[in-house]
């Protein structure tokens, strides 16, 4: 077979010389060229190139890429490309390792005038590189890659292929008279910054991949950089695997191939011998003649002189080899210097240990302690400007149907909030998972009275406002209306705008001053900003609730940078016999960020989280302050929402809750239980109305209160309410038995003898409904699921987790007793195919129905009553999830997010 | 992936139809073994080993038996036979029978990749049997392969007539080793090498029989699944780091992780194939493993392998690195994100332990990087010096090495005392 050859290599090389490698006067086509990669880096390649790159190709897709020197138009194929009228002599290939020899066919199929292509892909079969190899030397077309990186004139200032260099070139790529070759990508970039240190720019740069085949390989190189006016000296670098530079080697020494310009090697990999697993491509192939030791020993012995030593530097005028790629510099200084040349340019900067940020922690040795240094420009102003930013950042983005705070999760579904199963959930208390849904972590123990210090002090209101709540119950308002409509008047009032700029003042002057716990003394500006922007003379009225948040913040040891500056901020204004502006806010907004402090320290939420944080703790309290079912009745509501009763403000609020709803004092398992009933209903996935709603709320760029609203408006009897109709069944069933206390498991009702008469008078009823051919019959509430179905006996996880944590602590309900053995008889006379499981919604209403049943028993509460007391249950823990969701939607969403797209819209007639 | 032996390679010679002795694996019984004696009259026993080999030899490896007793006593010997090269000890996982084949002449041949060719090479020569790479250059012949047209008839009739190989083996080796290419470029080999091939004569018909075999395989073309092999063989034997990490494997700018020193005190997140290679040189001993987490990986993908990497090393490493050059397109902001995010995270499930954190790198969003490094490890008090691209690699890696010396030594009694930490 007839074979091109290029004197004086036994194959074809297009390239003479490494200044027509790539040109101003190559056009560019890529290929894949909307691909992830492409997408980014192209833009930067034609923009530094002056425009190069005449179309691009989509397989499939027309369109065009943006650049910000005009958009490059897309085809769907090399053909229409060619039809289009465009020229070009360099392809780019961007594709997965499948497709790129197809790629490559067509190029030279329909490109006449195509002289290169540059295969950037990584991981190309053997097989293919080599049939690549094959059909592009018959076509007389050079391959640079696979796996490369890419290629860059640097006089002519163009980049052809990949990231070379990164995403500002000019930064990197300095004219000078140094070509690099590199079997590393990174590297190549790397060694082009090094060299600038000894004063040496570089005229072409070449990312040749370390595949098997290397197309553009070290003989063809060196051939090209002889024959370039431009270089005068060459780096390699180079790893085991392959005979490439060998060749070159000999045929330099047996004089077939000219070469006169001194080369620095760096040649790495020694260690990769002692690895029996392949290491790379080419890895795979090493054997013992072309690995790392090899290599060296080839060099060397071209050399004619050892390894460069930077203490007793001697070199060759053929180059030296170096063992690390950091003395490349040196040893090119010194061989410019046995040559008598100069180098192209001043020194710009050094390779020295450059220390832009450190802890101050500990202190290393001496000899390792090294001072911080004012990074280069741009970083250092850059880094500036991050001292003052603090917390996770996100990234907006569409946040219709997602949710970064809850999810269900497939292997078991069972809901989470951040990572915590409800299960989880439903052994901590109200204001323990209250700060969970804010902070994406538990409380420390200590800061837990203070938790329940600010929900307890904002149950405290004006009695009057429930007057609006009667109305609306007057009306047979369900709970989230009446709730919802006293939140609707809350609004950004001023008591939650003042707290959240307070929360800013302190975060922004932490932050751009660069405190932390071990700061000692304060800079002076600091005091000055304070004295100027926040103190008074102005007398600011102290009530007794400031004096306990006075107390709060002066008397708390612990050990935190906002702590610390707040209480700073507090004795400035005594010192000076000044005062806080706003101090009743302020010291809210204080008390805040202290408690915030480390999880946003950690990243765990933003800054906008922590100062908005007093806004959720304030609208959740109101959702429970709001909830009393008969306050007129209720001794317990009173006391916690009257505003002059302010002692005992750390008590649990769980237990506080508790209270407001039952209107009585909660045992020791009545409040285990309550805790599991509230915890069970944090969430259920983030694709639940409830949540829905409060999304829609945010993306609609409402205040969090109407948030919460939006909340409360996409609950109902449907959603939230719906949990009565459990109660409700139980409760007909055991009505008329003389049932006093359902916790009591010495009872002597014959729990057989009931399910076995609900389940006869449902199969009736079925029955009956089913004759009349009315197949949505009513199901019996809290039995089955549509995942938890289909065995013999089905359980439900969730259910069976909290029957055992009841059964642990000896916590009987014979509600729940019931729906066990009713499931059974079920199955037992044939009704259900299978024993159907006790779903968890079936624990929410046999909690419920227990812990109303002796006031409705004694008359003290209606039905109707215990209606709102099962809504209002779901409330009070879906509102804790929810403030969750609130939270993340403004974090990360978009105004108008959750509009549903046109293209989604159906019309029905 | 290699493989090696005629366990596996007799399945792929049958599929190019290549000739093969009957073998058995060591489920036969003694009856199966007999009818294999009545037909070769004797049997070669071999242990079985997953993997390459590297230049096995014939010593001590293999037995000739005449007799079912003995077949069996060489079994019993050789089931876990052990093999040493380059400083590495395998061991078997059970035997073949295989049977034997009495040759008037041995012959190698290989199909290999050459850079030095450029494209695919056969390799041939008449005194097969013994290693090639100590057989005299005027015993054997290099061919190159054209890729697109193959192994032809008149390349190996040519070698051979070279080599002064009698006339009569001639054509049954050009009708036969033809096949060879067929399972080279179809199955995604790399290598192929059948040594040795023994002339056997039968019935009057000369046949070339491979009696041992040997082949790499290439991980990026996938045609070598269509073989069908076991998942086992494929499986190298890698340490369960490495086996759950790997997993995790993209196609594109990021190779195996490799589990290099157990005991080593560094974690080393290295990016770029060149950083991973001068860190690994430069770190020795120090580094636990080696790696090249480069080609712009997502903040996900980045996260589980941290995650991976603390759960297997954070309570034995002293120092943290993350090295890497200048990148060009990764993200220096999500991978660092994403790492320190598991750090974050392993340390909230499972406690904190004094741990040093030394970066180098740069590339696009690199101070956003940085920062959010330094916030989360001034929160967890943990110390770190973050050294710009401007500074050397190299340096970079020496002076974590003496961070690390000084860590293990002093460093972390000072720092516990210091933050009254307790020793879990």
């Amino acid at each position: 077979m007839r074979v091109l050859k290029t004197y004086p290599f036994n194959y074809f090389v297009g390239i003479k010389s490494l200044e027509e490698l790539v040109t101003k006067d190559d056009k560019v086509c890529v290929i894949n060229i909307l691909g992830n990669e492409s997408k980014k880096v192209t833009p930067v390649s034609h923009e530094y190139s002056g425009g190069n790159i005449v179309a691009g190709v989509q397989y499939g897709k027309s369109g065009k890429l943006e650049t910000k020197i005009g958009d490059i138009p897309v085809y769907p194929s090399v053909k229409k490309v060619i039809e289009a009228g465009h020229k070009f002599t360099i392809g780019v290939i961007y594709l997965p390792p499948a497709a790129v020899f197809q790629a490559v066919s067509e190029l030279l199929i329909y490109n006449d005038e195509l002289k290169k292509i540059v295969i950037l892909t990584e991981k190309i079969s053997v097989k293919d590189s080599r049939e690549i190899r094959a059909i592009c030397q018959e076509a007389g077309v050079d391959v640079i890659g696979g796996n490369c990186l890419g290629v860059a004139n640097v006089w002519d200032h163009v980049r052809v292929g990949g990231a070379l260099a990164g995403d500002k070139p000019e930064e990197t790529l300095i004219k000078g008279s140094i070509a690099i070759h590199s079997n590393s990508g990174n590297f190549t970039t790397t060694i082009a910054e090094y060299l600038k240190t000894a004063g040496f720019g570089t005229s072409t740069v070449v990312s040749s991949g370390k595949d098997v085949y290397i197309h553009f390989a070290v003989p063809e190189f060196l051939y090209a950089a002889e024959n370039d006016p431009r270089t005068k000296a060459v780096v390699l670098y180079v790893e085991p695997g392959g005979y490439y530079e060998k060749m070159a080697l000999d045929m330099i020494q047996e004089g077939k191939l000219k070469f006169t310009k001194p080369i620095v090697v760096c040649v790495t990999g020694r260690w990769k011998k002692n690895v029996q697993r392949a290491c790379g491509h080419a890895g795979a192939l090493a054997g013992s003649g072309d690995d790392a030791e090899s290599k060296e020993k080839w060099f060397d012995d071209y050399f004619g002189v050892g390894v460069f030593d930077p203490h007793n530097p001697v070199v060759s005028e053929k180059g030296v080899r170096v063992s690390s790629i950091q003395i490349i510099p040196e040893a090119m200084k010194y061989i410019f210097e046995k040559l008598k040349i100069k180098p192209d340019f001043n020194p710009i900067g050094d390779l020295s240990l450059k220390l832009w940020l450190s802890d101050k922690f500990i202190t290393p040795p001496a000899d390792l302690n090294i001072p911080v240094v004012r990074a280069i420009p741009p970083y250092d102003q850059q880094i500036k400007e991050m001292n003052k930013l603090v917390g996770a950042q996100y990234l907006r983005q569409n946040m219709r149907n997602k949710s970064g705070a809850s999810r269900m999760n497939p292997e078991n579904d069972v809901s989470e909030l951040h990572g915590k199963s409800i299960l989880e959930l439903s052994k901590h208390t109200i204001e323990e998972n209250i700060y969970f849904a804010l902070a994406k972590v538990m409380p420390e123990k200590n800061d837990i009275p203070t938790i329940n210090l600010l929900l307890n002090l904002f149950l405290k209101m004006d009695k009057s406002r429930m007057d609006i709540v009667k109305i609306g119950k007057d009306n047979a308002a369900s709970p989230n209306a009446y709730i919802g409509s006293l939140l609707c008047l809350i609004g950004n009032k001023k008591l939650l705008e003042k707290a959240r700029q307070h929360a800013r003042f302190i975060i922004d002057l932490i932050r751009e001053h660069e405190i932390d716990e071990d700061t000692k003394f304060y800079p002076p500006e600091i005091r000055q900003i304070i004295l100027e922007q926040l103190l008074t003379n102005e007398n600011q009225q102290e009530s007794e609730v400031s004096k306990i948040l006075y107390k709060e913040i002066t008397k708390s040891t612990k050990k935190c940078t906002a702590l610390q500056m707040c209480q700073y901020i507090i004795k400035l204004a005594e010192d000076n016999n000044l005062y806080i502006k706003d101090t009743y806010e302020f010291l809210l907004a204080s008390v805040c960020v202290c408690i915030l402090w480390k999880p946003m320290m950690e990243k765990r939420i933003t800054k906008q989280l922590v100062e908005d944080s007093l806004s959720y703790f304030y609208v959740l309290a109101r959702i429970y302050a709001y909830s009393c079912i008969h306050p007129e009745n209720n001794k317990f509501w009173q006391k916690l929402t009257d505003t002059e009763l302010i002692s005992n403000l750390n008590a649990s609020f769980t237990e506080n809750a508790f209270k407001i709803l039952f209107n009585r004092e909660p045992t020791e398992q009545e409040l285990f239980e309550f805790k599991t009933l509230i915890g069970l209903t944090i969430t259920n996935g983030p694709g639940t109305l409830s949540v829905k709603g409060a999304k829609e709320s945010v993306s609609a760029r409402n205040h969090i209160s109407m948030a919460f609203v939006g909340f409360l408006t996409n609950t109902g009897f449907a959603h939230g309410g719906n949990g009565f109709e459990a109660v409700e069944f139980l409760y007909n069933k055991f009505k008329e038995f003389n049932l006093n206390d359902p916790g009591n498991q010495n009872h002597s009702i014959n729990l057989k003898e009931i399910a076995n008469k609900a389940t006869l008078e449902y199969a009736e009823y079925k029955k009956k409904e089913k004759e009349l051919g009315l197949l949505n019959y009513k199901k019996i509430p809290c039995i089955n699921h549509p995942v938890f179905k289909g065995n013999d006996v089905n359980i439900d996880p969730r259910e069976q987790f909290v029957s055992l944590e009841l059964k642990n602590r000896n916590i009987y309900n014979i509600f729940l007793d019931f729906y066990h053995t009713l499931v059974w008889e079920l199955y037992n006379e044939g009704v259900t195919k299978n024993v159907f499981c006790v779903n968890v919604d079936a624990v929410l209403a046999v909690i419920t129905l227990k812990l109303v049943w002796k006031d409705l028993q004694e008359g003290k509460i209606s039905l109707k009553d215990v209606q709102d007391i099962v809504f209002t249950l779901f409330l009070y823990g879906r509102c804790i999830g929810v403030a969750a969701e609130i939270a993340d939607h403004r974090d990360r969403g978009q105004d108008m997010d959750c509009r549903t797209p046109q293209s989604e819209i159906q019309f029905v007639l | 992936m290699q493989i090696s032996g005629m366990r596996y390679g007799v399945e792929l010679l049958k599929l190019v139809d290549y000739p093969v002795p009957d073998i058995l694996l060591a489920t036969a019984t003694p009856e199966d073994l007999q009818a294999l004696l009545n037909k070769y009259k004797k049997i070669v026993v071999k242990p079985v080993f997953t993997g390459g080999v590297g230049k096995k030899g014939k010593a001590g490896l293999i037995k000739i038996v005449d007799n079912v007793p003995d077949a069996l006593k060489a079994k019993k010997e050789l089931y876990f036979a052990e093999h040493t090269y380059n400083s590495k000890t395998i061991t078997a996982n059970g035997v073949t029978f295989e049977g034997y084949i009495p040759a008037e002449m041995e012959v190698y041949f290989s199909i290999t990749e050459s850079t030095i060719f450029r494209r695919p090479i056969f390799t041939i020569s008449t005194f097969g049997g013994v290693d090639i790479e100590s057989t005299d250059e005027n015993q054997k012949r290099v061919i190159d392969i054209h890729p697109l047209t193959g192994l032809k008839s008149f390349d190996i009739t040519n070698a051979l007539t070279e080599l002064n190989c009698p006339e009569e083996f001639i054509s049954p080796l050009v009708q036969h080793l033809p096949k060879l290419w067929e399972l080279y470029n179809n199955y995604g080999l790399t290598t192929v090498e059948l040594n040795p091939i023994r002339m056997a004569r039968e019935k009057g018909k000369i046949i070339p029989y491979a009696c041992d075999f040997k082949a790499a395989f290439d991980i990026d073309n996938p045609s070598w699944k269509r073989l069908g092999l076991p998942e086992t063989v494929s499986r190298t034997q890698m340490t369960p780091f490495e086996t759950e990490i790997n997993q995790l494997r993209t196609y594109q700018g990021q190779s195996d992780v490799l589990e290099l020193n157990p005991e080593g005190k560094i974690i080393p997140f290295m990016f770029g194939g060149g950083a991973s290679s001068a860190a690994t040189e430069i770190l020795g001993s120090y580094a636990i493993f080696s790696s090249d987490f480069g080609g712009n990986p997502p903040y996900e993908k980045m996260y589980e392998i941290a995650k991976i990497v603390f759960k297997h090393w954070y309570d034995k490493a002293d120092v943290l690195l993350i090295i890497g050059g200048k990148a060009n397109n990764t993200d220096i902001y999500l991978t660092f994100k994403g790492i320190f995010d598991a750090l974050r995270d392993h340390i909230a499930k499972h406690g904190k332990k004094p741990i040093y954190t030394v970066i180098g790198r740069g590339g696009p969003n690199l101070i956003k990087g940085m920062f959010y490094a330094k916030d989360i490890l001034d929160t967890l008090k943990l110390p770190y010096k973050i050294f710009g691209y401007d500074t050397s690699m190299i340096l970079t890696l020496e002076y974590a090495k003496k961070i690390c010396d000084w860590w293990m030594n002093e460093g972390k009694k000072e720092y516990a005392q210091k933050f009254e930490l307790t020793n879990n």
